[in-house]
């Protein structure tokens, strides 16, 4: 677990902005892998394993707490969004609570490929955690870089 | 697209922030298997309101107004049993099949689906059996206090204020739970939609 503590703390963050909560979520993923090795027969990576149950955690954490007046977003959709804050409240922002608070915006699955992306993980080990083509992996990094882009380098432009 | 993605600078500030070091102790365990018994302690009793509900509106009814126990008996007998019966299926719709830690062979494409499904599926069974005979019980008292009404020409009034707030509350619940029962259907045709681009 070593190996992986730091990512897994990472992608509690992605989940869930509370910090209270987001301990809680570190420990039932935790407590979820440790459930899960026993049934690890090396089918796939152990990596793809670790994320992928770490995922399944943060997922059902996120489908459960959802919120009546908070609707989570496509990328599709984050696209669009205007940001909505000016310049002088965006140089305030520490540019690591944005970025979260952009991830924490989107549906499970984009929040799957945008953590593993910032991860360092390669497309094809993305499309094994998640499921999704090559293609479709490939087209929806290209969509995230799009917009991380427009939501902190135009901002840049401003300042 | 190549396996290798371009490091960038947002992947740096992702890494940039501070992380703990989280250790399973037996400890730590045992404390985490104390929390999920409580919370399905605490959930069990949830299911457990419907029926509680009824019997109280039951008990006060035949209480309050023994001349109606002909309209009140079969009405509510009929909430009560509709309600107990809906304990045993909402508890067997409650619980996940796969727990998380169960479903490393699965991918986040599936599972996700998968959960959305089961929660969909949950709130179309607290619809039918705890919100139903709740609302049966609640219209059944609301008839006996009208009828009560016709005969004392003072009580009902009085009451439109109650009735009132019952409406708006099962009315804004009725809402808030649509709008979730589209959301998630939204997002199963999304994922639905995904699926089909994989395959092509």
């Amino acid at each position: 677990m070593d190996q992986f503590g730091s990512s897994l703390d990472r992608l509690a963050r992605a989940y869930e902005a509370d910090p209270e909560k987001r301990r809680d979520l570190s420990q039932d993923i935790h407590f979820q892998l440790w459930r899960s090795f026993q049934r690890y027969d090396g089918r796939c990576s152990l990596r793809t394993w670790v994320y992928r149950i770490a995922h399944h955690v943060a997922t059902s954490h996120v489908i459960r707490e959802r919120r009546i007046f908070w609707s989570l977003v496509t990328l599709e959709e984050l696209e669009t969004f205007p940001d909505k804050e000016g310049p002088e409240a965006a140089t305030r922002r520490v540019n690591l609570d944005r970025l979260s608070a952009l991830v924490q915006r989107l549906k499970p699955l984009d929040r799957q490929v945008i953590v593993c992306y910032l991860e360092d993980l390669d497309a094809a080990s993305i499309g094994e955690i998640t499921g999704l083509s090559p293609g479709n992996v490939a087209v929806r990094i290209h969509r995230i870089k799009n917009v991380l882009v427009k939501w902190f380098h135009e901002e840049k432009n401003y300042g | 697209m190549g396996d290798e993605l371009p490091r960038d600078e947002f992947k740096a500030i992702w890494h940039s922030q501070p992380t703990g070091t989280s250790t399973m102790t037996m400890k730590l365990i045992r404390s985490k298997a104390r929390d999920l018994q409580a919370k399905t302690r605490r959930q069990l009793l949830g299911t457990v309101a419907a029926p509680l509900a009824a019997a109280f509106l039951y008990a006060f009814g035949i209480r309050e107004f023994p001349a109606l126990e002909h309209v009140m008996h079969p009405l509510f007998a009929f909430t009560l049993v509709w309600s107990l019966v809906g304990l045993y299926f909402l508890n067997r719709g409650m619980w996940s099949t796969v727990m998380p830690g169960d479903a490393g062979l699965s991918t986040g494409l599936e599972f996700c689906r998968g959960e959305i499904e089961r929660r969909r599926y949950l709130l179309r069974r607290v619809l039918l059996w705890s919100l139903g005979p709740v609302l049966l019980a609640i219209g059944t008292f609301i008839l006996v206090l009208a009828m009560i009404g016709t005969k004392d020409r003072g009580l009902f009034p009085n009451g439109l204020p109650f009735l009132a707030l019952v409406v708006v509350w099962i009315l804004g619940y009725f809402v808030m739970r649509g709008r979730e029962q589209r959301e998630l259907k939204r997002e199963l045709d999304e994922l639905n939609d995904l699926e089909k681009d994989n395959s092509r």
